[in-house]
């Protein structure tokens, strides 16, 4: 039994606003092997990227709370502080690609270098052993050794999204987060992305959280998949699980709502728009949108039912299998 | 021409001149030679990445652009440069354009009122009373109702999605015969895209609009359009019906093109999808001969040295590779 | 419309925004009530008219300094009378006496001494008009004796003289006062002074004082009566207003400079100056850069690079020698100077504007209008300037003092239009008159802050307008 190397439990994460607190991140619990990729998948406002910066515990300072529990490799990193963090954690154990980060490589310092640059400064290895790893670093994202003396505008979109990949991946985390690492790119250039992603999980072994808005994309890398709505996981489990058989009414709404080249069906779309997080709908937070809403729905919240395979839902639709949380 | 052709784009060409320095002058061949017809009533998608001039196609077709060389004939006029502002207001009443973001295409200052009422000030509606009718008719076309509680409002008050029903709604005040959407959808929520697309059917059959539908997503023109062109630099190569094309594409790009796109499958995790290398080339310098052909996977002795023509295959069906002109 | 109260909001969070809007009332308050309650020519009328100004103390300090002074400096006193004490037929003749009393309790002497008549009105014979000032101990200064003349007699209608302009003896320095003087300490006290040795010593300390053994003079304290003595033929002769000035050292709110100006209504006739000026300067030359900005950015092509290269040639021509040239040409009128503010200062903001409306122009919602037909001048009207207002209204409000500054430079510099009195203007004459080096701290210090206050006030204005204008600035709640 391979110990997890993510597990996250009771996740919470309100931000203070004019109007209020927005509990952008409600009770996320999820765990992660090693080797495994889970996909993150939701639509504007759900909370996705805010659970991720929550992983690194890379708040903004208007946060009002923050709870639940982190354990990275068995250490809750909910109770270290900062220079903890930053010296052992943070792009040690786990890293991230934020989105968007091909744009803020620094324009004036040769991309090689900014590979390299962690190592040299937090771990002390001389300059060129450090551009050696960075060397390795481009192969295994396939990108052209010697790239490692140009500058970003040197580079194309796509090449510099590899360049950021190979800088997470400098200090050999054990956890890669991605946050919509491919929205800005083209089509076929996604495509080659999605392959170098899945050259590197084999050879690396890395754990990978994918965050996107796009769940066909997520099928394309990972193990497990996590659909949030309204800040909280409505459905967890195996891909195959979620894809060929969603269980909760917007898992399945939001897969009907993708347009398939290969098959064809009859296109679904979800009136209305995303809750606001300052005030959210009482009860279950998609209630006002489903179509299978039923009597407890707008007064409590469901829990989080746990049916066959492991596969969790949060649907009071599940509450006959008689299963608890 | 026949009568229901209502625009044709012959040889049309865009070019941008930059200038570079004190003396060069840098031609960016946006659009190089795209000619097509589009008939009353029909929707047709132009489906592109970036740089394969998709929208600056659509501009150019709704003279937003002047073209650099070509014609453009809507309706039976050719308003390739047309210069008299009374007959270009008359040919903007009949062609609307729908942008991709629905913040930046309404001005934040003016209530949906204003933004409504707009065109028809420009085209000289004077009567309050009517111009009110119209933009509450058009407000409930769009399907944001009651009209009245949605005139007050600014732009930053409504959702994304209900901000692109004010975009449409503002195209469909002046009840165009032909209406550009530039990517229209791509900035909204998957879940709620297909709303936003079948508004745009039933328009469609409503008024018998006809559609050029910009976006780089191909599998949305399977399901929302009639014809389908996939456009790489600045050049059509393939044209025909959406699902024709798709099941069965001719051209090496388009081909790649949707191998490149995951349908939602576990299985895709397991399998490296079959990419081409490279990326586009720059529409300053295309290479020469068919501007595909550097990264084509059939690439063969004719492609780096005259350029394929589109031709036909099936029937409506075009593609311009010299793979098929051995035919 | 929910950003206006948004945008009012995000303006009031921030502490500068609450002193600069407070220091605006003020100035603005201020600048109402001067407008409403002085003359308008002030500048021209009093300010350069120094004859106004002569019964001042010259480049005294304020006159509440004395509340910090253990030996307080003498006070500036008119004494006047406007009706005789009494009225003495003399048989044929009157003689009208007027008495003013002055109570001497300081420790200096008076800076000055002048006597004034106004409004004198006589029928028949003009009289002659006698001085003389009883001392507390009880002796007797003769101090002038004026036999009223004037050219062309005219017999049918009453005389008056002096009534726009009062006759002033200057006595400090009136050469038979000291002969009066000289006469008197040889009297009095067997002290033989020439009237030389008089007019050395000065007629204040001899006398309101007591010759000393070391030859010195003490100030006599105690009360003294001034007799005006007018011998006249007809009763009905008379003297509207008779008045002697005890010159003193201190004066006023703010003192005095050294034409003995109250700096105090000099001072508070430039808020209002200050505003105009900085404000007219700022719109128009905001409203000139704007409008080019945005024409200029939106039209393109040849307007643009005419438009581009004249706000480039404007930019560049150095003011400094310009102004001079053209206050040399014109001379310094506070219009030239304004008009020259304005012709210089457009080109910034121009170049600004035109850079956020080519950004605008290629925005959807410019697009959408072109693509509906609008013309040219309703997108330019409707689109892109309600985009670029905010950040030509903090503009405009930067742009403030600097206009303030320049004109306090340029009046520092000599160049300004003396005749109004500006801050800058007062600071100019006080450098000039060696204000910091005889320590004259109260004709430097209040216009120099003035200025500096109002500057600082527009400054923190647009500091608290920046992040309602550029969002990115917005601190996060």
């Amino acid at each position: 039994m391979s110990q997890n190397v993510l597990e996250v439990e009771g996740l919470n994460l309100a931000y203070k606003t004019v109007r209020g607190d927005l509990l952008a991140v409600k009770d996320v619990s999820f765990s992660l092997k090693p080797g495994e990729s889970l996909g993150i998948v939701g639509e504007s406002g759900c909370g996705k990227s805010s659970t991720a910066y929550a992983l690194m515990k890379m708040l903004p300072p208007n946060t009002s709370m923050f709870t639940g529990k982190i354990m990275i490799d068995g250490e809750n990193i909910m109770d270290l502080d900062e220079s903890e963090l930053r010296r052992r954690i943070r792009w040690k154990k786990i890293a991230m690609v934020f989105q968007g980060a091909m744009n803020s490589l620094n324009p004036v310092i040769k991309v090689g270098f900014q590979v390299a640059e962690p190592l040299i400064v937090h771990e002390n290895v001389p300059k060129n052993e450090a551009l050696e790893k960075a060397k390795e670093l481009f192969k295994l994202v396939g990108l052209p050794q010697d790239f490692i003396n140009r500058y970003p505008h040197e580079l194309s979109g796509g090449m510099k999204q590899r360049v950021v990949i190979a800088m997470s991946l400098v200090l050999n985390p054990k956890i890669l987060i991605l946050d919509e690492p491919t929205s800005a790119l083209d089509v076929m250039i996604q495509a080659q992305i999605m392959n170098m992603l899945k050259d590197l999980r084999k050879t690396l072994n890395i754990s990978i959280i994918f965050i996107t808005h796009d769940i066909a994309l997520a099928s394309d890398l990972c193990d497990k998949i996590a659909v949030m709505y309204g800040g909280q996981i409505m459905e967890l489990g195996s891909s195959e699980q979620v894809l060929l058989d969603p269980k909760h009414p917007y898992s399945a709404k939001l897969i009907g709502s993708i347009p398939t080249l290969r098959s064809d069906k009859k296109l679904e779309f979800i009136p209305g728009a995303p809750p606001d997080l300052v005030n959210p709908p009482p009860g279950c937070r998609f209630n006002p949108r489903c179509p299978h809403r039923f009597d407890p729905c707008d007064k409590e919240e469901p829990p989080l039912y746990i049916l066959d395979g492991g596969r969790q839902v949060k649907c009071f639709l599940y509450k006959m299998k008689g299963l608890g949380e | 021409m026949e009568d229901n052709v209502i625009l044709r784009l012959e040889d049309v060409r865009t070019y941008f001149f930059l200038p570079k320095g004190l003396f060069k002058t840098i031609v960016v061949k946006a659009v190089d030679g795209v000619s097509l017809d589009m008939k009353r009533g029909e929707s047709l998608a132009i489906v592109g990445e970036s740089g394969s001039g998709k929208t600056t196609l659509g501009r150019t077709a709704i003279r937003l652009i002047e073209p650099t060389g070509g014609r453009i004939i809507f309706d039976g006029k050719d308003i390739t440069h047309l210069k008299d502002e009374n007959e270009m207001k008359m040919f903007r009443r009949n062609a609307q354009i729908i942008f991709q973001d629905p913040f930046m295409s309404l001005n934040p200052y003016m209530t949906i009122r204003e933004i409504l009422e707009e065109p028809l000030i420009i085209h000289g509606y004077k009567d309050a009373e009517e111009r009110k009718e119209i933009i509450e008719k058009s407000l409930i076309d769009v399907k944001l109702q009651p009209p009245e509680e949605f005139l007050l409002k600014y732009p930053h008050m409504l959702s994304g999605g209900q901000r692109q029903r004010v975009g449409i709604a503002r195209a469909m005040v002046l009840n165009p015969k032909f209406i550009v959407a530039d990517e229209p959808v791509s900035m909204i929520d998957a879940s709620s895209r297909a709303e936003i697309l079948y508004l745009f059917k039933s328009l469609q059959e409503k008024y018998n609009l006809t559609f050029m539908y910009i976006t780089h997503d191909i599998a949305t023109a399977k399901y929302f359009s009639d014809n389908l062109a996939v456009m790489y630099l600045g050049k059509v190569v393939e044209y025909g019906p959406s699902r024709e094309v798709i099941l069965n594409p001719k051209h090496p790009y388009t081909s790649a093109l949707i191998t490149a796109v995951p349908d939602p499958d576990p299985k895709n995790r397991f399998i490296y999808r079959k990419v081409i290398s490279g990326e586009i080339p720059s529409a300053v310098n295309p290479p020469p001969g068919c501007r595909f052909h550097t990264r084509c996977p059939y690439k063969f002795d004719p492609c780096d040295k005259s350029e394929p023509t589109l031709i036909q295959v099936n029937p409506n069906h075009k593609v311009a590779c010299h793979l098929y002109n051995k035919k | 419309m929910s950003t206006l109260s948004e945008a009012r909001s995000e303006f009031w969070r921030s502490y500068t925004s609450k002193v600069g809007t407070f220091f605006i009332i003020l100035l603005t308050i201020i600048s109402i009530v001067v407008v409403l309650t002085m003359p308008l020519d002030f500048g021209t009328k009093y300010w350069s008219n120094p004859i106004y100004w002569v019964d001042n103390p010259k480049a005294s300090p304020p006159a509440w300094i004395n509340t910090l002074m253990q030996d307080k400096l003498i006070e500036h006193q008119i004494i006047s009378s406007n009706a005789p004490a009494q009225v003495e037929d003399l048989g044929g003749s009157y003689m009208k006496q007027y008495i003013l009393t002055y109570d001497f309790k300081y420790s200096q002497f008076p800076s000055f001494l002048t006597f004034r008549l106004t409004n004198l009105v006589f029928y028949d014979k003009p009289p002659i008009i006698r001085v003389y000032i009883v001392r507390p101990d009880n002796k007797l200064v003769s101090i002038l004796t004026y036999p009223v003349t004037v050219e062309g007699l005219n017999q049918t209608s009453p005389n008056v003289l002096f009534k726009s302009e009062p006759k002033r003896f200057l006595l400090s320095g009136d050469p038979s006062l000291f002969r009066a003087l000289s006469d008197f300490l040889y009297k009095e006290f067997n002290i033989a002074y020439s009237p030389e040795k008089v007019s050395n010593i000065g007629v204040e300390k001899i006398i309101f004082g007591i010759p000393q053994q070391d030859g010195s003079f003490k100030p006599l304290n105690g009360k003294y009566q001034v007799y005006v003595l007018m011998y006249c033929d007809n009763r009905d002769d008379s003297i509207g207003d008779v008045a002697m000035v005890f010159g003193g050292k201190v004066y006023g709110l703010m003192g005095t400079d050294t034409l003995g100006r109250d700096l105090f209504q000099g001072l508070l006739f430039g808020f209002p100056v200050a505003l105009l000026i900085g404000l007219a300067t700022s719109i128009l030359s905001t409203i000139i850069g704007a409008a080019l900005g945005i024409v200029s950015g939106y039209v393109g092509g040849k307007t643009d690079l005419i438009i581009q290269r004249a706000a480039d040639i404007v930019n560049n021509i150095p003011l400094l020698p310009l102004l001079i040239f053209f206050t040399f040409i014109f001379g310094g009128h506070l219009w030239v100077i304004v008009f020259i503010l304005v012709v210089f200062g457009w080109p910034g903001l121009t170049i600004i504007v035109r850079s956020m409306v080519l950004s605008l122009k290629s925005s959807n919602f410019v697009e959408a209008a072109v693509a509906v037909g609008a013309s040219s001048g309703r997108i330019m009207l409707r689109h892109i300037f309600p985009q670029v207002a905010p950040f030509i209204l903090a503009q405009l409000i930067f742009y403030t003092p600097q206009a303030i500054l320049s004109e306090s430079a340029l009046s520092f510099l000599g160049l300004g239009d003396p005749s109004i009195p500006t801050w800058g203007q007062i600071l100019d004459y006080a450098f000039r008159n060696g204000a910091v080096y005889l320590g004259y701290w109260w004709w430097i210090l209040p216009p120099g802050l003035l200025i500096i206050f109002s500057a600082i006030t527009f400054v923190l204005l647009a500091l608290g307008l920046e992040p309602v204008v550029n969002p990115r600035l917005r601190r996060r709640r």
